[in-house]
């Protein structure tokens, strides 16, 4: 614990620097609930439905900062791989506009495609040497239930998010925001498909902010 | 056989009746024995009939259940579909149809698929549905995609709520009309994997396994009946409205008894069994049927129960033949014994009837002649007393006083006839008892010897004797006499001029045969008969004096003493008289004989 709170206070120490050039901070820590899986190796993120809830397993959350901002001139392309018959990573958070790969890293077909309302789109079956990996432009806002018409246990999540600030936790559920423009905005923290925390937030310019949840 | 006389043949037919009604009773005994055989035979017949009979339906049925299973199996994959979970539990319904229509679209009857697929193993859908989470049908968009239903059979999809577990039901569709078809219909729960509940069901619909084919080589028709509607092919419109209706009421009575329905189709007999198809199912009870005519196993057993009763008429017939015999047989004894019976009793009763009359008739004759000679003894008694007076009268002349002699006498002859019948009357009336003793026979011959030669003697007759010194036998002295004095007045009657009188006797054994004969005119054959009769006189003996009684008389005492009387002889030389009297016993009856 003390070795965390020293970390937390060489964060805010580095906050104050960015606030030195402008730039605000925000650090937490949020509250995730308990796995109720056994550690696995190899297995990051996967999607459980708990009750008609999706939710990451181990949990994690994503932290996202929502405002308005300027619509990004490139966004770096993203990848959701399927690999031993499972997506990696479980849950993505990308910023709208973002094209995410899919490639097929399994010796066997793969047929993502989604239903959700944000994004509707099936790749077909595919093997692993598909050339360009199949992927998907996400530009509409919202959550995305990626699932194998082959494999109906697959399931995975992409976040889209209409914004360029956001940040997953670790699996402690310690986060930091860095690099961001002041101004009056709302911080949210997406837990599960059907929890997502919010508080207004005020950043001062160089600000270093610390937010926990809840 | 005497006459038709009632109580013999009560008896003997009682007799037969008896043996007849036993014989009966073993023969309605046998009949209720192969009565309850061939109520068995049948009743096993029957029996092996319809486990026959229900294990074609079972095997049809296991085939149904096969192929249930597989259908449900094929459903439940679907049910497991990606896109369909993708489409209900990511908000999509739009997508949901579509969805289907493309994992269904190896599913789905049509194209080549439904040309190679064999007609009674189609596992292709004919149609599918979506029920909501009420189980209400989701309209589809696109009614070609999803197999074309009128909206009164895709109303009949819907379910009251959603179902746990898969549903087996039977839709009629187009029902009353030409193009009438079935089809079977499976409802799968759509579990959520996110919630784990239902959240939708999928409903196929498949083309049932063909209907009204017959089943193995037992003529076994199969059909269906679902909801009070009835699909069995090959039946008259009449006969299947009216098979419809009863089974509509059989299946109404949850209390029924069995699974099993004798009907009536166009006046012949079936058997049909039924089987629930979808137990437990939230669809319409289904029923599989099972038509099996019962005319084959009918006749056979009415074949058989001719054959039996033929078997019961000839048991019949050969023991009421064997009873007629038997009692034949074994009455003849009895019938002859009661024949026999009979006639001696009819001989009796005559005998007895002759007896009674005859008792009547010698008792009447008794009395009168005791009446007539009490009546006459007194009358005759006062003639001779009256003649005598005039006998010992001076006044008349010789001549006169002769001729009164000879009334005098004539007197004495009367008395003698009264007597005598006096005697023959006590005799019938049984009144006359001998006082046995030993009567010295030699000594009353010769006293009536001596008689006889006092009386004057007209014919100059000759009497020889041959008798030995001794002669005893046993009966009373008095009545003895007699026999001797009327044979042997008879024996001078009878003579001719100058003939004989022989006495002879001689010992017989433990008999005294005493013949006297005498010459004279021979008795005719036809009057030798009579003579011992009463009042009977020889026909030549009109000039004879006498009165008939003498012989009747001698024969009644000879009997008397328990001897006999009888004519050994008599022909134009001869005519001679026996007579049997009992020697007397030694000593007692000599001794009471002789105080």
């Amino acid at each position: 614990m003390k070795l965390r709170r020293a970390a937390a206070l060489l964060g805010l120490g580095l906050a104050s620097l960015g606030f030195a050039r402008g730039q605000a901070v925000i650090e937490g820590q949020v509250t995730l609930a308990r796995s109720h899986s056994a550690a696995v190796v190899n297995k990051r993120y996967a999607i459980v439905a708990k009750g008609g809830v999706l939710a990451p397993d181990p949990p994690v959350a994503v932290v996202y900062l929502e405002g308005s901002f300027a619509p990004p001139a490139a966004l770096p392309t993203a990848q959701m791989a399927q690999k031993d018959l499972a997506f990696v990573p479980g849950l993505l958070a990308v910023q709208r506009g973002t094209r995410v790969e899919f490639p097929n890293l399994d010796d066997t077909y793969h047929n993502i495609f989604s239903y959700s309302a944000a994004k509707r789109f099936d790749l077909g079956r595919y093997r692993s040497d598909e050339r360009p990996i199949p992927s998907q432009v996400f530009d509409v806002a919202g959550l995305v239930t990626l699932r194998c018409d082959i494999h109906e246990h697959m399931r995975a999540l992409i976040l889209v998010l209409d914004t360029p600030f956001f940040v997953l936790s670790e699996p402690s559920g310690h986060y930091r925001l860095s690099g961001l423009p002041a101004g009056h905005y709302l911080l949210k923290v997406w837990l599960s498909s059907q929890t997502t925390l919010a508080r207004p937030i005020d950043l001062a310019p160089g600000s270093a902010v610390e937010a926990n949840f809840p | 056989m005497i006459r038709p006389a009632e109580p013999r043949s009560a008896g003997l037919q009682g007799f037969q009746h008896k043996l007849l009604v036993a014989m009966m009773l073993v023969v309605s005994a046998v009949a209720v024995g192969l009565y309850l055989a061939q109520r068995r035979v049948n009743a096993d017949g029957r029996r092996e009939f319809e486990r026959e009979f229900q294990g074609e339906v079972a095997a049809l049925h296991a085939v149904q259940e096969v192929r249930h299973a597989m259908l449900a199996e094929r459903c439940r994959a679907l049910a497991r579909r990606p896109r369909i979970h993708a489409a209900l539990e990511d908000n999509a319904p739009d997508l949901l149809y579509p969805s289907a229509r493309d994992e269904l679209a190896d599913v789905m009857d049509g194209g080549e698929d439904a040309a190679r697929a064999p007609a009674t193993f189609a596992l292709h859908a004919r149609f599918y549905r979506f029920l909501d989470g009420t189980g209400a049908v989701l309209t589809p968009p696109a009614a070609a995609d999803v197999g074309a239903l009128r909206p009164a059979d895709q109303a009949a999809l819907a379910l009251p709520g959603l179902p746990t577990a898969p549903q087996l039901g039977y839709l009629f569709r187009a029902a009353g009309t030409a193009r009438e078809s079935v089809d079977e219909i499976f409802a799968l729960p759509i579990v959520s994997t996110e919630t784990g509940e239902v959240i939708a069901a999928i409903v196929l619909g498949f083309k049932p396994i063909d209907l009204g084919a017959t089943v193995g080589g037992a003529d076994i028709r199969t059909g269906l009946w679902v909801g009070g509607r009835l699909r069995l092919p090959g039946l008259g419109a009449a006969a299947h409205a009216e098979l419809a209706g009863r089974l509509t009421a059989e299946l109404a009575d949850p209390g029924r008894p069995d699974n099993r329905l004798e009907v009536a189709i166009d006046g012949q007999p079936y058997l049909l069994f039924y089987s629930r198809l979808n137990p437990g199912s939230q669809f319409p009870p289904a029923f599989e049927i099972g038509l099996s005519p019962l005319e084959g196993l009918l006749a056979r057993q009415r074949a058989l129960e001719w054959k039996f009763i033929g078997a019961a008429l000839v048991l019949l017939i050969g023991a009421l033949g064997a009873s007629q015999w038997l009692s034949t047989r074994l009455s003849a004894p009895v019938e002859q014994l009661a024949v026999a019976a009979e006639e001696n009793r009819a001989q009796r009763q005559r005998a007895e009837d002759a007896l009674d009359t005859t008792s009547q008739e010698l008792q009447r004759s008794a009395r009168f002649s005791a009446d007539a000679s009490h009546q006459l003894k007194t009358p005759v008694t006062v003639l001779r007393a009256g003649l005598e007076e005039l006998l010992a009268a001076e006044k008349f002349s010789p001549e006169v006083r002769e001729e009164i002699a000879a009334l005098v006498h004539q007197t004495f002859r009367l008395t003698n006839v009264i007597e005598d019948l006096l005697l023959l009357s006590r005799m019938d009336a049984g009144r006359v008892q001998l006082a046995f003793g030993a009567v010295n026979l030699r000594r009353l011959i010769d006293a009536a010897l001596d008689d006889l030669s006092a009386l004057p003697d007209n014919l100059n007759l000759a009497v020889e004797t041959d008798l030995p010194p001794v002669l005893t036998i046993a009966g009373e002295e008095r009545y003895t006499g007699l026999i001797v004095q009327n044979l042997l007045e008879n024996a001078r009657k009878y003579n001719c001029a100058g003939g004989r009188i022989r006495l002879a006797a001689r010992a017989e054994e433990d008999w005294i045969i005493l013949t006297i004969g005498n010459t004279g005119r021979p008795i005719p054959a036809a009057a030798q008969a009579h003579i011992f009769e009463r009042f009977h006189r020889g026909t030549a003996g009109e000039d004879v004096p006498g009165h008939g009684l003498g012989l009747n008389l001698a024969s009644e005492l000879a009997r008397l003493h328990g001897g006999a009387l009888r004519l050994a002889r008599s022909d134009e030389q001869w005519t001679e008289f026996e007579v049997r009297l009992r020697v007397a016993p030694a000593v007692p009856l000599a001794v009471s004989s002789f105080p």
